[in-house]
């Protein structure tokens, strides 16, 4: 991607030839300074979730100390502060990805927002024999919501395959699969297994020549690297806010507005609404149709500081280092454990945020029992993407995700717990 | 890396590299796969029950962590002789006593796989 979103970085987090310094970065995060069960943390999960920044909480305590009102109700001063609030750190977030705060609905996660697509758009639109696309890379929350829709309207589900040897996906089948004129094609931005980056423009492009629309799970880019969602070709972009360094709820939806309009609700009740009788209701325009409830203001106030932040490290910085990270990653692992299959691409550019690989000598669970004796936190398991695993032929991965705070001393520490571990069943 | 020899410790590994009990059963009462549904760890394991209700035979084939593979292992060992009651009441304790180990809670589900899984064929076997 070479649309450039950061702004001007800010030298405290960085060295003197603009490259981000994770080692400054590192101040940020208070929890990379303590030491769990009396060990330093080796943070290499930031995949799963991301480490939250001092300023996010902070943010939230300022928020629900100063300003803490039901937002979009009440006549009150505080409550219109609250309202404000809650509404500037929409339009931050909606800045972060370059859309129109109008275009961007706040939910509760990215799986939520993958739902509301199928379930919406999907009772809609879908028809009996209609296509939906997606990878047998797909994360769960990208694949089984398009089970369920497909086959409550009868429509069928097909897939891009992936090499079971190296796991890469292959693109290239999507021309032949296009033929089958798929309204729909759902796939992750990054593979939360692979890694790898999809190339969202062509697939885009090759959708939009036969009427599909395509839908984005952007859980593993939006922290990693640089998105603008208007320059990826996507027509639903779903995003996390704790895997940017926001709290656990919240994640988001970003579809254009006549998309939006044309979707019905599938949550409704308070604060969705227009007008109520008692036996029917309007509801009313834009996002807020699809925020029933009391909006989670405090969620969104942690994701703006959040956004905030990422921008002051600066988004081609941070994938700029996490290359590097996952260069040496992708390097030394071999030399260190020979029979450890990587998954996914081998060039680290191809890449963003982490690396998976299974090994038939240590199985994942114990090697990520092994590391910890070190501090060092890794996953272990399927990462919620059980049929790319089966395909692949692999019990279960052990996955690596770098962050703009991992430094050397991490991967030291890694590959010093990787070594423990041959020790160990080398015997 | 204080601690670690102790959940990996030889016999332990011994019992994952080279698992008792490893294979099928000719004609098995009952055979039942197991799995850790978020870790990958998988077992198909086979029963021989006697008419009395004593389990004769017990074979298994499975992929996992070693503390899961271990513990299949350790538990099919114990087996051969038991009534299907018997079996019933075992608990945890009784395979940490096995694995000569307190297993961390992260690791209680692997380490469980055998027994629970030898337990629920038991069910299934007597709902037949």
């Amino acid at each position: 991607m070479t649309v450039r979103l950061a702004e001007t970085p800010v030298t405290t987090w960085h060295n003197a030839d603009g490259t981000l310094d994770p080692v400054k970065v590192r101040a940020a995060y208070p929890i990379l300074a303590t030491r769990p069960g009396g060990r330093p943390l080796h943070y290499l999960d930031s995949a799963a979730t991301a480490q939250r920044p001092q300023r996010v909480v902070d943010a939230v305590t300022k928020y629900l100390f100063t300003a803490n009102a039901n937002p979009h109700r009440g006549a009150y001063t505080l409550a219109q502060m609250a309202t404000d609030g809650y509404e500037g750190a929409r339009a931050r977030i909606a800045q972060f990805f370059n859309v129109p705060a109008t275009e961007l609905v706040m939910l509760g996660s990215a799986t939520e927002a993958l739902n509301l697509v199928a379930r919406s758009w999907g009772k809609a639109n879908l028809r009996r024999g209609d296509v939906v696309l997606v990878t047998e890379a797909e994360h769960h929350a990208n694949l089984i919501p398009w089970q369920q829709i497909t086959r409550e309207m009868d429509a069928d589900l097909e897939f891009i395959p992936v090499d079971d040897v190296t796991g890469e996906i292959l693109w290239d089948r999507l021309d032949s699969l296009i033929k089958l004129k798929p309204k729909m094609i759902a796939v992750g931005h990054v593979s939360n297994v692979l890694g790898s980056i999809a190339p969202l423009a062509e697939i885009a492009k090759a959708a939009h020549q036969v009427g599909a629309l395509l839908c984005v799970d952007g859980c593993q880019a939006v922290a990693n690297m640089p998105v603008s969602i208007p320059h990826t070709g996507a027509d639903f972009y779903a995003f996390s806010a704790h895997k940017m360094g926001g709290l656990y709820a919240g994640g988001g939806l970003w579809a254009r507005a006549e998309l939006l309009a044309e979707m019905a609700p599938i949550e409704t009740g308070g604060d969705m609404i227009h007008s109520v009788r008692l036996r029917d209701a309007e509801f009313t325009t834009g996002t807020q149709r699809f925020e029933a409830g009391t909006p989670d203001a405090s969620g969104a106030i942690a994701l703006a500081a959040a956004c905030d932040l990422l921008d002051e490290f600066g988004r081609e910085q941070i994938h700029a280092h996490e290359t590097r990270m996952i260069e040496r990653i992708l390097r030394e692992l071999p030399e260190v454990l020979p029979d450890a299959r990587i998954l996914g691409p081998r060039d680290a550019r191809q890449r963003a945020g982490l690396v998976a690989f299974a090994s038939e000598l240590i199985h994942a669970h114990d090697l990520a029992e092994i590391l910890d004796r070190r501090g060092v936190a890794i996953r272990a398991g399927f990462h919620c993407a059980q049929p790319l695993h089966e395909q692949l032929e692999v019990g279960s991965s052990a996955r690596v995700s770098v962050a703009p705070y991992t430094t050397h001393e991490d991967l030291d520490a890694l590959f010093a717990g990787l070594r423990d571990a041959r020790t160990v069943f080398e015997g | 890396m204080g601690g670690m020899d102790d959940l990996y410790r030889e016999q332990i590994l011994e019992h994952h590299r080279r698992p008792h009990n490893q294979g099928t059963l000719a004609a098995p009462s009952i055979s039942l796969e197991g799995r850790n549904p978020n870790c990958g760890d998988v077992i198909n394991l086979q029963l021989q029950v006697s008419d009395a209700g004593v389990i004769t035979d017990v074979a298994f084939l499975g992929k996992g962590c070693a503390i899961s593979q271990a513990g299949t292992s350790l538990i099919t060992d114990e087996l051969r002789g038991k009534s299907l009651d018997e079996v019933l009441s075992l608990g945890s304790p009784f395979v940490m006593e096995l694995l000569g180990v307190e297993v961390g809670p992260a690791r209680v589900h692997c380490a469980l796989l055998g027994l629970e899984t030898t337990q629920k064929a038991i069910a299934s076997l007597r709902s037949k």
